[in-house]
């Protein structure tokens, strides 16, 4: 027996009873703290006290072997397992990330309405009104004139909205990424304030469990918002980094700045978030890199969603713009008055935009859909004799069916074509190119003046119409920013025989310009055909006709555009030196970066050019789909941005949950277990108990029998 | 493996949350009846919908189009209907009045019907539709296209012009919508010909004041030429009917009429004569013959006009006992000019006008049945775009039904074992 060595054993069960007490209290404590975020379990280290030796009252006859003296707690255990913690801690930043952006990716599709009550709809009844004004009664009706209009407003209106909600939206970013920021720095003066008390507490060999189950709850919050490193240094605080730069080394916390718009290299608004410094932080410097989390989801929307869509916007409204634009100015009113701009800006200093657009024509009878024809006019006459009737494959010099036919030696010389501002010309010879009426009608079209020439069977004569449709991308960069025109003249110069304007019956005009007192026609519908024909035609996005001096040479160039000219993307299609007919070195070139110098406010974009090309070069955006299927791509994309935010969401949040779940399991409290502790250290202490009272009874059995009333 | 209390709970809770999410969106699919309700539900094929949906509105809107103008074209059908009708009326007049059975009342009151008629033809040419002008080309406005000059009418005068009219439907397609007055009325003719308000003042005039015309019965210019002014009329290959002149190259006419005895007056021609001096030479003897040349350079014809019956007459050709000049033949006259034979060259008019309003009315039943087969297409198209619609966007309901129980179903169940989970620790034993 040991009770000599510890009073009769009473020390022992002392300490034995303390150990269980302790044991229990951490017990409780744990299931105290069962529900408590971060909480890792805490498990008591029970040893053995250290034997007591050398006792002189020490039982002789026992030979080896030392008196226990009871048990003692060792330490109390945090368990943890950090290497989870990063694990954690990166999906967490994800699902944070997709979180933020599924939440206001879903708030960007309800508010455009697609499917249902979005711009395409919207777009779709303007065309539908559009379809109407094409009937020859509709053409005349101001119902139909006014439904037009009103339709444009709508669809107008509804582009206004969405670059409304776009800018809304960034704005909700900015405020939602400062408040994030805000919570950052509370966050990283807790951290540097506990890696302080850790640091003390690890100093004097104390175990500071709970402190640092809050610090690691801490840094997991912290990775909600930014993607960072840890790193447990051998004074015990945590240094916590961003990209290699800290963000809490030991007790000194660097805080964030605000987030601000800085300006991205190719002169796009570009959202950014610094260390907090004094001065701030050069608009142009590149922020910090954010990772993944809440901030880097904030600045992803910002950047590469609500920015690109709103670019998309604004070229959809300027390309629509520029189309419809090009249609109504080049027709008249049904005054004959020169027809203007169907839409126009809100603000006029600036470019058209989505949010800066608005139906320019508020009286009906101001919607310009007649196109200049020489048939509506007199002065084109019949081109055949007498009774005969023209084929318009004959061969025509000397065709005896033509009035005046050139002769046995043809006619040569130029037509000079004078329409939107541009005079171009048309060389002609009956001997080579335009050798029948057909020749010479498909040879003129295919110059894409912008006036399209066809023969009148019934009538025998030829007709020239004002046809905006009818201009490729060699017309559009010759007319740069000239407004297109209601009117044109064609010249006749023959080089050789009278004319071919004379042949064809038209010498009445030559060099007479076409308009609305010689070839206009009130109800005449042609305008609305061409709307409803651009309605299906590709179309170049954005809206861009300009040229540059040049030259360029063949390979990856840089070109700077004209001042003014900054509707330049990466990814864009552009067509390079548009050539009649579109032969080299007429090519498409995919820009691959695009830079703005802010000093000259000129844009220059990078592209690979297959051929060289002398100056000057036209630069217009390539005509590759039409309207409708841009803004169905925009919408497309917005949709796949919000179904991988979606599905990123859920993903990661499983992801989180998972490795959580694994985390807990090694860390985390569980009250079954914890119960089952409580009952053990419960029943040893009630037995230890027990064994004093024993004790107790000998005690007493010895100082009864053995006391000094015997 | 151990397992934390709070994840117990923590994965009940994303378990009920998942599904309580799945079971509204599988509600919210029953509901609408779309699986497609905003873009992320198929970014694939939202851009597809958008392009389907626009579809349909156009080809509806085509479709309404496609109608109107076929009520259009029906109505100027109609109206060409009615003028094929005063054609025919006006050819049976001439007939009679040209049979030489009427006498000057009938006469008055035949000239009178065709006057009827002309007005009729004049109230066609300013037939609308929807308000607007058929024939009056793309001129607008409120001005009748066709307005009479004169009592009785004399000329009409032409407020429109002459430009066709076409409508691009929404498929690409471009239609013809409106027919020129020069198609229907043969107003302006490429080949001269009279149109058909001149034929029935020509008709009227003819009847009503006995006025005689002998006149060319087609072009006389040979194929692929043409008579000017300044083309010696036997320049070789002009005519159809060459010349046949005397030896010194003449050719020469005799105009008898009432005025100038049975002899005639006769005409001489001087080789290399142009159009001018063969006017010049036949009216230079009006005062003996009462006839009056003109020539018409765009239809090609002669007129010789008088108020009385004349007769042309080819003369021998020197040396005397020579074979007979040609120039009635080669001129296409009639050598008898009266009434009837006057008649008979406008029942000519008559005809040609009518042929040129029936190929123009050929042409508009070809654009009706054209019309009619966009219709039909265009209907076509939009049953099969809503079908490519309701594949995009209509739930699969029954599926969706499916989809939904089972989720109830887990929801139930993840419910209950929630339920008994809270429901008992080892700490309910604890004593």
């Amino acid at each position: 027996m040991s009770g000599l060595a510890s009073f009769f054993g009473l020390g022992l069960l002392g300490n034995a009873l303390a150990t269980f007490q302790n044991a229990a209290d951490i017990t409780s404590d744990n299931i105290a703290n069962v529900n408590t975020p971060g909480a890792s379990r805490q498990v008591v280290d029970i040893t053995e006290m250290s034997p007591v030796s050398g006792s002189p009252f020490a039982d002789a006859n026992i030979s080896g072997g030392t008196f226990g003296n009871g048990s003692i707690i060792e330490s109390v255990q945090r368990i943890h397992d950090n290497s989870y913690d990063q694990l954690f801690r990166g999906a967490s930043a994800s699902q944070n990330y997709y979180t933020v952006e599924q939440n206001q990716l879903n708030a960007l599709q309800a508010s455009l309405g697609e499917p249902n009550n979005g711009i395409s709809s919207y777009y779709s009844a303007f065309q539908t009104a559009v379809g109407q004004l094409v009937d020859q009664v509709g053409t005349n009706s101001t119902s139909a004139r006014a439904n037009v209009l009103s339709s444009a407003q709508a669809l107008t209106q509804a582009l206004n909205a969405a670059s409304n909600t776009i800018n809304q939206q960034q704005s909700q970013v900015m405020q939602q990424a400062s408040s994030a920021v805000s919570t950052v720095n509370g966050i990283l003066d807790q951290i540097a304030s506990l890696n302080g008390q850790i640091r003390a507490s690890t100093a004097v060999g104390d175990n500071p469990n709970t402190f640092m189950d809050q610090r690691d709850n801490l840094i997991d919050q912290l990775s909600q918002y930014i993607s960072t490193q840890t790193s447990v240094q051998p004074d015990g605080s945590t240094l916590v980094t961003v990209n290699g730069q800290a963000l809490v080394n030991d007790t000194v916390a660097y805080h964030l700045a605000p987030p601000v718009v800085g300006v991205a290299s190719n002169g796009a608004p570009s959202f950014k978030i610094d260390f907090a410094s004094n001065p701030p932080a050069a608009a142009n410097a590149p922020g910090i890199p954010l990772g993944s989390g809440q901030l880097a989801a904030f600045a992803d929307l910002y950047n590469n969603k609500l920015t690109v869509y709103g670019q998309q916007l604004d070229n959809f409204a300027s390309s629509m713009a520029n189309e419809v634009n090009r249609i109504t100015q080049a027709g008249y009113d049904q005054n004959g008055v020169a027809g203007t701009a169907l839409f126009q800006p809100i603000v006029s200093s600036l470019p058209i935009s989505a949010g800066n657009i608005k139906v320019g024509i508020t009286d009906p009878s101001q919607l310009p859909v007649a196109l200049a024809s020489t048939a509506a006019g007199t002065l084109v006459t019949s081109m055949n004799s007498a009774n005969n009737t023209v084929d318009t494959s004959a061969a025509i010099n000397g065709y005896g069916a033509l009035a005046n036919p050139p002769g046995a030696g043809g006619t040569s010389g130029t037509l000079s074509v004078t329409v939107d501002g541009v005079t171009q010309n048309f060389n002609y010879n009956t001997n080579t190119t335009d050798t029948s009426i057909d020749a010479f009608i498909s040879d003129f079209n295919n110059q894409h003046f912008g006036v399209t020439a066809s023969f009148n069977a019934s009538g025998q004569n030829i007709v020239f119409t004002r046809d905006p449709v009818n201009t490729d991308l060699v017309h559009r960069a010759a007319e740069g920013s000239n407004p297109p025109t209601s009117d044109f003249t064609i010249t006749d110069t023959p080089a050789t025989g009278a004319g071919i304007l004379s042949a064809l019956g038209a010498s009445g005009i030559n060099g007479v310009n076409q308009n609305s007192t010689n070839a206009f026609g009130a109800n005449d519908n042609s305008g609305a055909n061409a709307l409803m024909q651009m309605f299906s035609s590709n179309v170049g996005v954005p809206a861009l006709q300009t040229s540059v001096a040049g030259p360029i040479a063949a390979g990856s160039q840089t070109v700077a555009l004209p001042a003014g000219v900054n509707n330049v993307s990466v990814g864009d299609v552009l067509t390079v030196d548009a050539t009649p007919g579109g032969g080299a070195p007429q090519e498409n070139v995919v820009v691959s970066a695009v830079s703005f110098n802010p000093v000259t406010g000129q844009e220059s974009f990078t592209a690979n050019f297959a051929n060289a090309h002398p100056g000057p070069v036209s630069i217009t955006s390539a005509q590759t789909q039409t309207l409708g299927q841009y803004y169905g791509n925009t919408v497309s994309q917005i949709g796949t941005d919000a179904q991988t935010a979606i599905s990123g969401s859920a993903s990661q949040t499983n992801l989180t949950q998972n490795i959580d779940n694994v985390r807990q399991g090694i860390d985390g409290i569980n009250i079954d277990e914890e119960t089952q502790n409580l009952i053990k250290f419960q029943t040893a202490y009630q037995a230890t108990a027990q064994s004093m009272n024993v004790l107790s009874s000998m005690l007493s059995t010895v100082i009864t029998s053995l006391g000094a009333g015997h | 493996m151990r397992i934390a209390t709070s994840t117990i709970y923590e994965a009940q809770t994303a378990a009920i949350d998942n599904l309580v999410v799945q079971q509204q969106l599988y509600g919210q699919e029953l509901s609408s009846g779309k699986q497609l309700n905003e873009p992320s539900d198929n970014p694939t094929l939202i851009a597809q919908d958008l392009e389907v949906r626009a579809s349909i509105a156009g080809e509806n809107q085509e479709s309404s189009n496609i109608q109107n103008a076929s009520a259009q074209l029906t109505t100027v059908d109609g109206a060409l209907s009615t003028l094929t009708d005063i054609m025919q009326s006006a050819h049976s007049i001439a007939v009679q009045a040209g049979s030489g059975f009427t006498n000057s009342t009938q006469q008055a009151a035949l000239a009178s019907q065709v006057d009827t008629l002309l007005n009729e033809a004049i109230s066609v040419a300013n037939t609308k539709y929807g308000g607007e002008y058929v024939f009056a080309g793309t001129s607008g406005g409120s001005t009748a296209p066709v307005t009479a000059n004169g009592q009785p009418v004399s000329s009409v005068t032409f407020n429109g012009n002459s430009s066709g009219q076409t409508e691009q439907l929404f498929g690409g397609e471009s239609v013809q919508t409106s027919v020129t007055m020069q198609q229907a009325f043969n107003y302006n003719a490429p080949d001269g010909s009279p149109d058909i308000f001149q034929t029935l003042i020509t008709l009227r005039n003819t009847i009503q004041n006995g006025t005689v015309i002998s006149e060319s019965a087609n072009g006389v210019n040979s194929v692929n030429t043409s008579l000017t002014p300044a083309t010696p009329i036997n320049t070789p290959g002009v005519l159809s009917t060459a010349l046949t002149p005397d030896g010194a190259g003449n050719t020469s006419i005799v105009i008898t009429s009432p005025q100038t005895g049975s002899n005639g007056v006769t005409v001489t021609i001087p080789a290399g004569s142009t159009m001018p001096a063969v006017l010049a030479a036949i009216n230079a003897v009006t005062a003996q013959t009462g006839v009056t040349a003109s020539f018409d350079y765009k239809s090609q014809r002669l007129s010789l006009t008088s108020n009385g019956a004349f007769q042309v007459g080819d003369t021998a050709t020197t040396p005397p006992g020579g074979a007979a000049g040609n120039f009635v033949e080669a001129f296409g006259l009639q050598s008898q000019a009266d009434l009837t034979t006057t008649v008979s060259t406008q029942l000519g008019d008559i005809d040609n006008a009518t042929q040129a309003m029936l190929s123009t009315r050929a042409a508009i039943g070809g654009s009706l049945q054209t019309l009619s087969a966009l219709g039909t297409a265009a209907n076509s198209q939009v049953v099969n775009d809503t079908q490519v619609q309701s594949g995009i966007e209509d739930a699969d309901i029954a599926k969706v039904i499916s989809q939904f129980s089972q989720t109830q179903t887990a929801l139930q169940a993840a419910y209950g074992t929630t339920t008994r989970l809270e429901s008992k620790t080892l700490f309910d034993y604890l004593q």
